[in-house]
């Protein structure tokens, strides 16, 4: 019998994938953990893993098609098989290998598509108790499944143990902080848009990445279903500006350069400790707050890699200095429009910073990263006519321009919010300790 | 239209009168319908109105005049039979039983039985257990014949206007608890179709489905819950027969939970028949099995205070309730 390897589940909001490259061909041979194929996410490009020795007796998915997770795309002929034999019956044999034959695992996923999906730290709750198959309601059952959940993972509150919608929705209101990347961040407005044939404007149908699908689809649901509002502050840049001068003369010799994107990354995370609202999420009827705290870096890519942004996060911002932060985002970034991030390396911010400063912006908003509850967007550092002391003077003003879900954040706490973020940033040595 | 207020027992004379003067073949017959202005004051007038012919005083003997008139609606009229208490209904049972529902089966389809037995079911306050007979659970069980069993003044109406018009067999359900409820009555011709349940009151987190007076039990306690902050969907079923299964499966995949609540016994009853259909159509949307709340499984008490717990109160109803979602 041979083996069907099928589309992989890479991430637990993956719905369907492309296959970059294909690193087999027919007739190679393979060995289980052997890398045989790129796939694209919605989130990411990620490895896909072999988990069987043989021989690759048929491609059935070529490379630049996207199909459902769990799509048959490609067969490996096993020992004492001959390839020539093994005939592409893609449909019967998807099926048969999607077929689960333990009952403990109701996700109709094969073994590859488990192994490389990120680990997913809040998942600590010790599995249902006693023996055989865990008790779970029938409507839980379906809501797991809807939600890739994996039921062995959650403890049931119901009697002997049973797993109850509520325990569901508790770990599908949890996922996007513990298992889940958010790609989804504003997007400047450079996006093609036109994709209606309309004869007379000439317009040509775009092919859009994943990502940019990602993007789309999250960001709608963000400003559909969440309720924005912006609130506004402008911070006086004089001191930071000289500090950073001053730092970055001093730590020259050992390549630290600070940007000025660095020291808003720790000013937002110190001041999301004094505002734990900043650091929580809104989880249908109630509010989860989040204890670590991780700030998500926008990040643009270019234009001739397909463009698109993802947001890379900073973990536990708040505990890292600002050299660590400065030499993490760089390296970040550089391998996000290198070769892109892992699943890992975007997932669980719980706060985003878009600047768009580096370009000259003044001032703009920005859109919800969820489950985020603001988003910061900066403008440039800009010299400009101030007043100081009564008096005309010439200084370094920003604006920072908050976007809150005002189910969580009301406009008296991000005006508190700002003030806090405006006094680090105006005593910016208060960033060093 | 002006919101007129009627009480249930007005509803169901003026459904009675409107339809004997549209039809001829409509008339009312049982014990003390006609110079006594029916036991219960249901029929107060028609005699006036129209005669002793249409308006027919019966010996008491429910297996004599049920049959006799079973009999005229073979023949073509439209008897409307009132048992002052359908626990009268049990020595008549050969003939509303075995003759009624089975009439158009039996005889190939050459005989109907257009008839309306209606009268007062359930407990209807200290009147013992031979007296206080839910037959809800017993008679919905028999192939043949529909079952209405309304809760408010204007279906009181609505539904009885229906179930003369029928051709079938109707066992019209009421309540002598209810028979003094007022409420808007639509003035003219009013008619509510059989088969169709009502969402009395909206809700998220479950389903609350009961027929008559229960119904009024189930939105007691939905309102004591709302300050709990569980929301119950209330779902006034209507009719037993036919069953309006799809109203309740759609409140029950909103809410994933369920509690039926039927005055009858629990054994063999309309809650047990309409768990089941219900686990049956949407097994996979229910996060607790369906709950029911009937009376307790012992003849009705005479005492007040047992009778009060025998029923399917408030209470129990919001015990169920919260078994059903987890809840303590």
């Amino acid at each position: 019998m041979s083996i069907t390897l099928t589309m992989p589940r890479l991430s637990d909001t993956m719905e369907q994938g492309t296959i970059i490259k294909w690193n087999v061909q027919e007739g190679d041979e393979v060995a289980s953990g052997a890398v045989v194929a790129d796939i694209e996410t919605d989130k990411a490009t990620m490895e896909m893993q072999a988990y069987d020795d043989g021989v690759v007796a048929k491609i059935l998915v070529g490379e630049g098609t996207q199909v459902p997770v769990g799509t048959a795309i490609a067969l490996i002929a096993e020992d004492g098989e001959d390839p020539a034999d093994i005939d592409a019956a893609p449909s019967a044999a998807a099926e048969a290998a999607q077929v689960d034959p333990t009952p403990e695992t109701p996700e109709p996923s094969t073994p590859a598509a488990e192994a490389p999906t990120a680990p997913t730290p809040a998942r600590s709750a010790p599995p249902a108790s006693g023996p055989g198959r865990p008790r779970v309601s029938p409507v839980a059952r379906r809501l797991a499944e809807e939600h890739g959940i994996d039921l062995g993972s959650l403890a049931g509150s119901g009697p002997g143990g049973r797993i109850i919608k509520r325990d569901v929705l508790a770990q599908v209101n949890a996922e996007p902080m513990a298992g889940t990347v958010e790609t989804a961040v504003p997007v400047p407005l450079a996006a093609p848009t036109a994709v209606q044939e309309v004869p007379a404007l000439e317009s040509a149908a775009i092919e859009v990445s994943g990502m940019r699908q990602t993007i789309a689809r999250r960001l709608v649901e963000s400003k559909q279903t969440i309720p924005h509002y912006q609130v506004k502050m402008r911070f006086s840049m004089d001191a930071l500006i000289d500090l950073r001068a001053s730092l970055n003369e001093k730590l020259a010799a050992e390549e630290v350069k600070l940007s000025v994107n660095d020291f808003l990354v720790r000013a937002c995370a110190l001041a999301m400790a004094e505002h734990p609202m900043f650091n929580a999420s809104w989880a249908g009827d109630r509010i989860l707050a989040h204890r670590r705290v991780n700030v998500g870096v926008a990040v643009s890519l270019s234009e001739e890699r397909g463009g698109g942004l993802v947001v890379a996060t900073i973990r536990d911002a708040n505990l890292k200095s600002l050299r660590m932060i400065s030499a993490e985002t760089r390296s970040l970034a550089s391998k996000a429009r290198d070769k892109g991030l892992t699943t890992e390396e975007m997932s669980d911010a719980t706060f985003t910073i878009s600047n768009l400063g580096m370009f000259g912006v003044d001032d703009f908003t920005a859109i919800i990263n969820p489950p985020n509850s603001a988003i910061l967007a900066c403008g440039a550092a800009i010299e400009q006519p101030v007043v100081r002391d009564h008096q005309l003077a010439v200084g370094w003003e920003m604006a920072a321009n908050l976007s809150l879900d005002h189910r969580v954040i009301d406009g008296a706490m991000a005006a508190r919010y700002l003030a806090t973020l405006k006094s680090m940033i105006e005593e910016p040595m208060r960033l060093l300790a | 239209m002006s919101e007129r207020t009627l009480e249930f027992r007005d509803a169901l004379r003026e459904a009675m009168s409107q339809e004997m003067r549209a039809n001829k073949r409509v008339f009312l017959l049982g014990e003390e319908v006609a110079e006594y202005d029916g036991a219960y004051k249901v029929s107060r007038g028609m005699l006036e109105e129209f005669g002793p012919q249409r308006i027919i005083d019966t010996p008491i003997s429910e297996s004599g005049f049920a049959g006799m008139a079973i009999g005229a609606a073979m023949m073509g009229l439209r008897p409307i039979v009132e048992f002052m208490s359908w626990s009268f209904s049990l020595v008549a049972a050969d003939p509303i039983l075995n003759n009624a529902p089975k009439m158009l089966y039996m005889s190939g389809g050459q005989f109907g039985c257009p008839i309306v037995f209606r009268g007062n079911d359930g407990a209807g306050g200290q009147l013992g257990s031979t007296h206080s007979w839910c037959v809800e659970g017993m008679y919905s069980n028999v192939p043949g014949l529909k079952m209405a069993i309304p809760a408010f003044a204007d279906d009181a109406k609505g539904l009885l206007t229906t179930a003369i018009r029928d051709d079938d067999p109707v066992f019209f359900l009421e309540s002598e608890r209810l028979l003094a409820l007022k409420g808007h009555v639509p003035e003219g011709e009013h008619l509510v179709p059989f088969g169709q349940a009502l969402v009395r009151r909206s809700g998220d987190d479950v389903t609350i489905v009961s027929f008559g007076r229960p119904v009024h039990f189930c939105l007691e306690a939905a309102e004591a819950l709302e300050a709990e902050g569980i929301s119950c969907e209330v779902i006034d079923g209507r009719t037993i027969r036919p069953l309006d299964l799809d109203t309740i499966v759609r409140s029950v995949k909103k809410t994933n939970a369920c509690v039926v609540v039927d005055q009858s016994w629990s054994f063999g009853s309309p809650g047990s028949e309409i768990a089941a259909q219900i686990h049956q159509a949407c097994f996979d949307d229910l996060d607790n099995h369906v709950m029911r709340v009937h009376s307790a499984d012992v003849p009705t008490p005479y005492a007040w205070n047992l009778e009060q717990e025998y029923l399917p109160n408030a209470r129990r109803i919001a015990e169920a309730v919260r078994s059903a979602l987890y809840v303590a």
